[in-house]
């Protein structure tokens, strides 16, 4: 088995948000954690990088715009998000798209961010 | 690490799972998981080329009915080694 | 070697027997030595905790699976307060905070804040989640 084991929890959100509440949980626990001074990381992986969308306007469907939560992240004191770079640029967002903090991983770096956490928690 | 995957073949999260899994890990297939272990399938032939260790639940592989069709690579273990197997990871992943 | 293992369930009932799969790895664990001090239902696993779901005779109960495993082990069984009450899972002060005749939820269940995964998180040696596809 691979060393290293830090500490801290992965929070894994991998479903993008309209049609299931995952991703509203997933970021939740991200939050709750760091609420706790407990060390925790959010990883957007596959098609949970849609909930990055920039434009999002959840007003008609009567849900809360999960963006702008996102966004809100650093006043938890969540100062950086991780965001699967393969996964970003099929859904063909930039740069400028994703969150400030964001921080873009390519394939091996994803590895060894779920190998430096002590837990890791797929939503 | 110790990965479960519970989801129907060619569910977005099969490929999600293969791009992490490595030698070192072990994979348990879960619920609707375990057709992609069906021997004339094509999904487990990516799983197997990581080289991880491959496993279904047996209660699900029996309620599936695919219990002796699954292609060799995979073990079946019960309720007690899927524990074994998260005594032996550390971290747990769950694709679904 | 003793572990001490903490559980995320965010499978519901409805959506295939993931949740059930889950009871039986929590028995599981207890039986081979190890330790489980609380399960923590989140999202569409806060149903497991619906006192009003009828089960089909010829099915297991989730609930009854969940509480007997705290009846025998001690194990606290906690919904996440913000999902359960989303769903209509309400304990009685929840019920009479809202207004409604009785509560919902199983007595074997509690309702707490996702504070309580937190806590449970930092002592585990292991952390197991179970998600099933919608």
């Amino acid at each position: 088995m691979k060393a290293a084991a830090q500490g801290g929890v992965l929070v894994v959100t991998r479903h993008p948000q309209p049609g299931r509440s995952l991703a509203r949980s997933a970021l939740d626990t991200a939050l709750a954690t760091a609420a706790f001074e407990q060390p925790v990381n959010l990883l957007f992986l596959g098609a949970g990088v849609l909930q990055l969308l920039p434009e999002q306007d959840s007003s008609d469907v009567g849900v809360r715009n999960l963006r702008k939560v996102i966004d809100s992240m650093p006043l938890y004191d969540m100062e950086h998000c991780y965001v699967d770079a393969e996964g970003a640029a099929r859904a063909g967002l930039t740069a400028t798209d994703l969150p400030p903090g964001a921080i873009l991983v390519d394939h091996t770096a994803l590895r060894a961010l779920f190998d430096s956490h002590r837990h890791v928690l797929g939503f | 690490m110790l990965h479960t995957l519970n989801c129907s073949p060619g569910h977005p999260a099969v490929q999600d799972c293969i791009a992490l899994l490595q030698q070192e890990d072990a994979l348990l297939l879960l619920g609707d998981g375990v057709y992609i272990a069906l021997e004339n399938s094509q999904g487990w032939q990516a799983l197997q080329a990581s080289g991880a260790t491959l496993h279904a639940l047996e209660a699900d592989a029996r309620a599936a009915g695919v219990q002796h069709r699954l292609a060799p690579c995979f073990t079946l273990v019960d309720d007690a080694g899927f524990v074994a197997l998260s005594e032996l990871h550390a971290q747990h992943m769950a694709w679904y | 070697m003793t572990l001490h293992y903490c559980l995320l369930v965010l499978a519901a009932p409805a959506s295939g027997h993931t949740s059930l799969t889950a009871a039986r790895f929590a028995a599981a664990l207890l039986a081979r030595g190890h330790t489980l001090s609380r399960v923590f239902f989140l999202d569409n696993g806060t149903s497991n905790g619906l006192a009003t779901a009828i089960t089909p005779q010829d099915e297991r109960s989730p609930q009854q699976a969940w509480s007997a495993l705290a009846d025998a082990n001690g194990t606290e069984l906690v919904l996440c307060v913000s999902s359960a009450v989303k769903r209509g899972l309400l304990d009685s002060a929840e019920a009479q905070r809202h207004g409604f005749p009785a509560a919902t939820v199983h007595p074997g269940f509690t309702l707490g804040g996702l504070g309580l995964l937190v806590e449970a998180m930092q002592s585990a040696d292991r952390v197991v989640t179970f998600g099933a596809p919608a």
